[in-house]
C-alpha cells in the first residue's frame, strides 16, 4: 500500500514537471507570429546575406529553399514562411 | 525534450504548398577566382593567378516532400587538365515538421562550416584555409536524419546518421614525411571492414531570432583498419565544438564565429620502412586538434553603399599535429585580417593576408585577392 501512495505521488510529481516543461516548450506567439519577411533576415543572416527576393523566380524559390531547408536545418514552418515571402516579394 | 518535439507540431501547421507530382529543376553555380602572392623569408616570392574553380548544383525538387541535392566540383590541376569532384549527391524525403530522412554521399553537419557553409560564406576568405580546420571529418556514404525544431523561444538543430567511415592508412613503403600511416581517408565509397561509423550534430539556438548557435558534432568509428589485419580495430573519435553570432549594434553588425576540433585514433604499431632508423615499429598518441575564432565588423547602417557593404575580418587559427608520426609537424599558427566589399549580396570581393608562423620553419606572408560569385 505504502509502494502504492509513493508511485502515486511520483506520478503526480511527474506529471505537474511535464507539464511545466510542457509549456515552458509552448511555442509562444511571438514565435509563430512571425512574419516570412521577418524569417528570411534572421535565418539567411546567420550565415550569408539575405538574398534580394527578385534574384530568382517562383519555381526557382521552391528548389532553393528545399535546398536551404536541409542545409540550415530549418523547420518546415519556417522554410514555408520564407518561401512564400520570396515569392511574393520578387515582383516588380 | 521529446514534449516539446510533439508541442511544437501540435500548434504548428503544415503550411507548405501541396504541389505533388511537380517536378522542379535548377542548376545554380559558383566560381571562384584568385590571384596570390608569397612571401616566405629565404625563398623567392612568387606572385600567381590562381585558375579559376567552377562549382554546379543540380537541384530536383522531385515532390512536395522528395529532393535532391547534388554538387559537382570543376578543379583545374597545375598541369592545366580538368577533373570533375563530386561534392555531393544526396537524396533528402521529408517526414514532418522537424524530420527528414537523407541517404547518398553528403558533408556531415560538423563544426561550423561542414555542410552548411561555404567558399561563399566564408567572411574570412579563402586564400589560405585556417589551419585550425579541415582536419575533421569530410563527405560520408551513409543515411539518416535530420532538421530542426523550435523549443520555447529558443531553437534546436540536429543530425544523426550512420556512414561507412574512415579507413585508417597504413603505409609500409614510403620513407619520410610523405608516410601517412595513422591518417585517415574518407574517400572510400566501399567500406573497408564490416563496421559502420555513427555521426552526429546538435546545434542550439537560445535566442528567439536565432542570432546565436553553438553546437557539438562529431563522429565515432568502432574499426577503422582493413578487415582481418591487426588495424582493424583502431577506432576514432572525430568532434567539434563551434560558435556562431550576428549582432547589429546600431550601425555596426558584428559577427563572431569559432571553431575547435579534436580528432583521436587510437594507437597502433607502424612500420617505418627508413634504413636509417634502428627501430622500425613504432607508435605514436594520434590525437591532434585546431582552432580558429575571428570576428567581423561591418557598418550596415551606413547610408553610403559601398561602406554599408563592406565587412573588415580578423581570424586567429592553430593547428597541433600528433608528436611522434612521420606525418606529423610542429604546430602551426595563424593570423588572418580580410577587408571584403560584397558587390552582390552574393559577390564577395576579398582582400586577404594570413601570417603562418611554424617552429623550425621561416614565416609566410601571404597576400590574396578572391573574387567569389555565384550564377
Amino acid at each position: 500500500m505504502k509502494f502504492k501512495i509513493t508511485f502515486l505521488y511520483l506520478f503526480v510529481l511527474v506529471l505537474i514537471a511535464v507539464t511545466g516543461v510542457i509549456n515552458a516548450c509552448k511555442t509562444p506567439e511571438a514565435i509563430t507570429a512571425k512574419s516570412g519577411a521577418q524569417l528570411w533576415g534572421e535565418n539567411c543572416n546567420r550565415c550569408h546575406n539575405a538574398p534580394d527576393p527578385v534574384t530568382y523566380n517562383d519555381d526557382q524559390w521552391d528548389v532553393v529553399a528545399e535546398h536551404m531547408r536541409q542545409k540550415a536545418l530549418l523547420t518546415n514552418t519556417e522554410i514555408a514562411k520564407v518561401r512564400d515571402f520570396l515569392k511574393s516579394a520578387n515582383k516588380q | 525534450m521529446l514534449f516539446c518535439f510533439f508541442n511544437s507540431k501540435a500548434q504548428i501547421q503544415d503550411t507548405s504548398a501541396h504541389t505533388v507530382g511537380t517536378k522542379k529543376f535548377f542548376m545554380p553555380g559558383a566560381a571562384v577566382a584568385m590571384f596570390q602572392m608569397n612571401s616566405t623569408k629565404g625563398s623567392p616570392t612568387t606572385i600567381t593567378f590562381m585558375p579559376v574553380n567552377i562549382a554546379l548544383f543540380p537541384l530536383v525538387k522531385a515532390s512536395d516532400r522528395l529532393f535532391f541535392d547534388g554538387g559537382i566540383n570543376f578543379n583545374v590541376n597545375t598541369d592545366g587538365t580538368v577533373e570533375p569532384q563530386l561534392i555531393e549527391l544526396i537524396a533528402y524525403y521529408r517526414i514532418n515538421e522537424w524530420m527528414s530522412v537523407f541517404a547518398g554521399n553528403f558533408s556531415p553537419h560538423y563544426g561550423v562550416y561542414l555542410g552548411l557553409l561555404d567558399d561563399f560564406t566564408n567572411r574570412f576568405g579563402v586564400g589560405v584555409p585556417p589551419v585550425g580546420m579541415g582536419h575533421g571529418l569530410q563527405n560520408q556514404n551513409g543515411l539518416g536524419i535530420q532538421g530542426g525544431f523550435q523549443a520555447g523561444y529558443s531553437k534546436f538543430s540536429y543530425q544523426l546518421y550512420v556512414a561507412n567511415g574512415p579507413s585508417l592508412v597504413v603505409d609500409s613503403t614510403v620513407v619520410g614525411g610523405n608516410n601517412e600511416s595513422g591518417t585517415l581517408n574518407y574517400g572510400n565509397i566501399i567500406d573497408n571492414n564490416k563496421n559502420k561509423a555513427i555521426g552526429w550534430h546538435i546545434g542550439y539556438l537560445p535566442f528567439s531570432n536565432s542570432s546565436f548557435e553553438v553546437n557539438f558534432s562529431g563522429e565515432y568509428a568502432p574499426k577503422t583498419g582493413d578487415a582481418g589485419t591487426p588495424f582493424e580495430n583502431v577506432s576514432n573519435l572525430t568532434w567539434a565544438a563551434g560558435l556562431n553570432y550576428y549582432h547589429v549594434f546600431s550601425p555596426v553588425m558584428v559577427r563572431v564565429i569559432a571553431e575547435y576540433d579534436k580528432i583521436q585514433v587510437g594507437n597502433a604499431n607502424y612500420f617505418n620502412p627508413d634504413t636509417s632508423v634502428k627501430n622500425h615499429i613504432y607508435t605514436f598518441t594520434n590525437q591532434q586538434n585546431g582552432w580558429f575564432a575571428g570576428a567581423t565588423l561591418r557598418a550596415s547602417g551606413s547610408k553610403k553603399q559601398f561602406i554599408k557593404n563592406l565587412e573588415l575580418g580578423g581570424r586567429l587559427s592553430e593547428y597541433t599535429p600528433p608528436a611522434g608520426a612521420l606525418w606529423g609537424t610542429t604546430p602551426i599558427k595563424q593570423t588572418t585580417m580580410t577587408l571584403t566589399e560584397y558587390l552582390k549580396w552574393d559577390i564577395p570581393l576579398s582582400l586577404e593576408y594570413d601570417i603562418l608562423t611554424q617552429s623550425g620553419s621561416p614565416t609566410q606572408n601571404i597576400l590574396s585577392a578572391i573574387i567569389f560569385f555565384r550564377f
